[in-house]
Formats: C-alpha cells, sequence, structure tokens
C-alpha cells in the first residue's frame, strides 16, 4: 500500500522528444506497470487504473499516478533565452530513487568519484553551506556551496573554485546552480529526474539548461553520461539499498547538511517510497 | 554453537594494498591487506552513508571508502575524514573489525572476541579457490575418499597418483566455495582440473 502523500506527487517518466517522435514507453511507475505514448497529438500515460494527470516540462514527460497535490514545480531558468536545453538521456541504476538524489546533492564525494573531472585530492574540504526549507514552496535549497574543480564542465579549462546552489523541489528531482566556466555572471543549471521504478530501481533522467554555445551536443551527452555511471558504481554498492531516514543507521557530518535536510524533508512530509523507516 | 575459525579466502587471492568482498556467516566482509601485509576482515559498509568498503582504497596500514574518502585505520576507527581535514573523528566512528588470521596460506575469520589459532594444515599448500552451485553431501557423494563437514579431506587420484586434498567448506547463498588444498609436491594443474571435474560431477548430481 502507497501513501498518499506519495502518490500524489510528480515522477519523470519518459523523455519528450522520444515519445513526440512517436517512439512508445512501456515501463514502470512506483513497482506498477505504465505505457507513455503519443495519441492524437497528445501525451498519454496509462497505469492499471486508467490514465493519470500528465505534464511536460523541462524536456520531460511527468505523471502523477494519484491526484496532484500541487502543480508540477518550475524551472524559470528553462525559459531564458541563450540557454542549450540539453536532454541527457537515461542512466538505470539499481538503487533507490532517494538515494540517487541524495547523491545528487553531495560535494564531498567530487575527488574520490569524479577524480580529476569535479573534484581532486588534496582539495578535498567542504566549507560551511547554508541549507533552509523555503516555507514558501517548501523546498530544500542549499546555498553558498563553493568546491574546487579541476574541471567543472565540459567548457571548463582548467580548475577553478566552483559556486553552487541545490535545490530539491520533488521528492525525486533535484536541480543545481553552479559557476557557468563560459559566462563567470551565470549559473549553468543541471538537474536529476529520478523516475522510480521501484523502491530499489531508478531510471535516472539527467538534463541541461547550459550558456554553452561551443560544445557538440554529443560531448555534452557524453560528459554527464560519464559523471553518472561514476555515480552508478557507488549507488548499487550502497547498504541497505533503501534509504535511511531514521538517524542512528548513518552518520553524517556538517558537510552532508543538505543531505540531512533533504532526509528530514522527506520523512515529515511521509515521502517514505524507497525509505527505511527503522534502523536495521 | 561455539566460536570457530571460518576459511575465506586465500592468501595469494589478496595482494598487498588490495581489498576485495568476502563473507562470513552470512556477513558481507570486506577483506584488505596493508602495504605492509597485514589482512584484515571487516564489515563490509562504511558508517557515514553505507558504501561497501570492499570497493575502497588501501594506502599504507589505512583502508579509505571510495565514497568520500573516509579513512580508517588498523582497528577499525576513523582516523581521517577529507571534508573536514582538520577535524579529528570521533572515536564513536568505527568499522566492525572480525578476527582475521593468515596461516597455511588461508586467511580465516572468526568473531571478534576469538581466541586461539585456526587448525595448522601441515604438509598442504594453497592451490585454488572455487564457487560450485551444490551442497557438501553432492561432493561427498561423487568423491567418496573425501570426508568431514567444514574440512572434507582424503586421499584422491590426481594424475594417476594419490594424493592428499584438504577441502575448506564456505558456505553462501548460492551454493558452496572450496577453499582448495593439495599436497606439497602435488602437480597443481592436475589438481586444479581435478577440482573443476569434482565440481562439474557434484553440480551434476545435485541436479538429478
Amino acid at each position: 500500500m502507497i501513501a498518499p502523500e506519495v502518490l500524489n506527487e510528480w515522477y519523470p517518466v519518459a523523455m519528450a522528444a522520444q515519445i513526440r517522435a512517436g517512439q512508445r514507453r512501456v515501463t514502470q511507475l512506483l513497482g506498477q506497470p505504465i505505457t507513455v505514448a503519443l495519441q492524437d497529438g497528445a501525451i498519454v500515460v496509462t497505469g492499471q487504473g486508467g490514465t493519470m494527470p500528465v505534464t511536460e516540462a523541462f524536456g520531460h514527460v511527468w505523471a502523477c499516478p494519484g491526484t496532484p497535490a500541487h502543480p508540477l514545480f518550475p524551472i524559470p531558468e528553462a525559459l531564458e533565452t541563450g540557454r542549450r536545453l540539453v536532454d541527457v538521456g537515461v542512466v538505470r541504476v539499481k538503487c533507490s530513487p532517494l538515494r540517487a538524489v541524495e547523491n545528487f546533492l553531495d560535494i564531498a564525494h567530487f575527488p574520490f568519484v569524479h577524480t580529476d573531472v569535479l573534484g581532486a585530492e588534496p582539495h578535498t574540504e567542504v566549507n560551511r553551506y547554508e541549507v533552509s526549507i523555503r516555507e514558501d514552496s517548501d523546498e530544500v535549497w542549499a546555498t553558498k556551496v563553493t568546491f574546487y574543480q579541476p574541471q567543472a564542465a565540459k567548457s571548463a579549462e582548467g580548475g577553478i573554485v566552483t559556486q553552487y546552489m541545490y535545490r530539491v523541489p520533488a521528492p525525486t528531482a533535484a536541480v543545481l546552480y553552479k559557476t557557468c566556466p563560459a559566462r563567470p555572471d551565470a549559473l549553468d543549471v543541471i538537474g536529476i529526474f529520478v523516475q522510480p521504478l521501484t523502491e530499489e530501481l531508478c531510471d535516472v533522467w539527467p538534463w541541461m539548461a547550459l550558456y554553452d554555445d561551443t560544445t557538440p551536443q554529443a560531448d555534452l551527452i557524453a560528459f554527464q553520461q560519464m559523471i553518472f555511471l561514476q555515480d552508478r558504481s557507488i549507488l548499487e554498492n550502497q547498504i541497505p539499498c533503501l534509504l535511511p531516514l531514521d538517524p542512528g543507521m548513518e552518520i553524517p557530518t556538517q558537510a552532508d547538511l543538505t543531505s540531512i535536510a533533504y532526509r528530514r524533508w522527506l520523512k515529515k512530509r511521509g515521502l517514505t517510497y524507497g525509505a527505511q523507516m527503522v534502523a536495521a | 554453537m561455539t566460536p570457530h575459525w571460518t576459511a575465506t579466502g586465500l592468501s595469494q587471492d589478496l595482494p598487498k594494498a588490495v581489498a576485495m568482498a568476502g563473507h562470513w556467516q552470512g556477513q558481507d566482509l570486506a577483506i584488505w591487506r596493508s602495504a605492509s601485509g597485514r589482512v584484515q576482515a571487516w564489515n563490509d559498509r562504511c558508517p557515514h552513508r553505507g558504501m561497501r568498503l570492499s570497493h575502497g582504497f588501501v594506502r599504507g596500514e589505512t583502508l579509505a571508502c571510495i565514497y568520500h574518502g573516509w579513512v580508517y585505520g588498523a582497528d577499525g576507527g576513523c582516523k581521517h575524514i577529507p571534508a573536514h581535514p582538520a577535524l579529528t573523528p570521533p572515536a564513536t566512528i568505527r568499522v566492525a573489525a572480525f578476527a582475521c588470521a593468515e596461516q597455511d596460506g588461508v586467511i580465516w575469520v572468526a568473531p571478534a572476541d576469538m581466541v586461539g589459532a585456526p587448525v595448522a594444515l601441515s604438509g598442504l599448500q594453497p592451490l585454488r579457490s572455487i564457487s560450485l552451485t551444490c551442497d557438501v553431501a553432492a561432493v561427498l557423494a561423487v568423491e567418496p575418499a573425501l570426508s568431514g563437514g567444514d574440512m572434507l579431506r582424503g586421499l584422491v587420484e590426481i594424475g594417476g597418483q594419490a594424493c592428499e586434498v584438504c577441502l575448506l567448506v564456505q558456505h553462501n547463498a548460492a551454493g558452496l566455495t572450496l577453499h582448495a588444498l593439495c599436497a606439497v609436491g602435488a602437480d597443481r594443474i592436475a589438481a586444479s582440473r581435478w577440482l573443476e571435474d569434482l565440481r562439474r560431477r557434484a553440480e551434476r548430481k545435485e541436479a538429478a
């Protein structure tokens, strides 16, 4: 029995361009079989109980298996002129969808998992940053995050101290804003939209809105795919598979403030699909 | 059950400064050898975010988690957290360590409070480890010269000659792992083929 709090959220289920091109996607959402297809020019998501509420945003198709508690979150930057919107594609990961989001919010792993790209020893220190739950939007935000990066993006030449902001606007989606190497006055936007197939299996759809007019599309996608494949080697080897929401099972530090806030936010809102509630 | 030593691998399969996955009585282990050669067996889980420590990396006499680089010293205590270089980690951050002994080319694991040494296997040399999808009864049924429970011993025919063998049994979800030793001076290639043949016969017996 899945809680209504979980059912009434929006989840990514496909890349919109693929469905619009006539592809039919037979997949799962929260353990139930669903089909995403084009019918009379409209994208339709069909589950066991019939069609479900659908919306299209940020290159992806979003579905709500229950009754939407609210509209899908906005990403205002997606509408800014001059940004390149990149649908990266899908990475299937055998892990809890919540673990996939939490990993995306984490910077301390950069030197060890994305070595010489997003981080490198001895630049391992995570400086104090700020985390809050924004009451107006009910989102988790981390701001004033900084980290030294040897190659912050495909367009970066040499190491820079990158500024980050992180945002969790939905239980299985996260968006980051980071220094744009090509335009120091602007921020690149990268999202991961995680489709919970089951509590222990997910499809991760990275998406980007960048200021980068020069890098070929294939190179941008390859860069991001490389990053997520490195993360997959971690995500498929965490014990337990489910994300522990009760303190005691895992030991965080100050560098994990975003993760701590995300876990509390999930627990408070009853968004426990993919979570473990009792310390084993 | 009285505490006892269980063979979890062969020394030859764990080079210096390497970590590998193992298991012991249903528990996943990170078994690793330090730069100086000391072998240890720990719970295969970093207390920080649950990452398997068997994926970690050895530097000197420490094992570090591959996820965030947390460094654990010889007693399983956390020595360093790279995200906070100036912090002395609290003593409560600790990986559970098991008793681990290396003797006769075999890596043995027991409860942390184990006293005494594993059984001596004199006159034998380590051969190889092999996994079987059957139980001990199937092995004994196809090779009646062997006897025992967790340690199968006997004189078997290898390359036309009688040869003493010792198979240290480790149970797992899929069946068995046998850590095999054979008499010093035996033809190791012939002994290895005998072992593979034993596996085929035992698995066929199990299926029948």
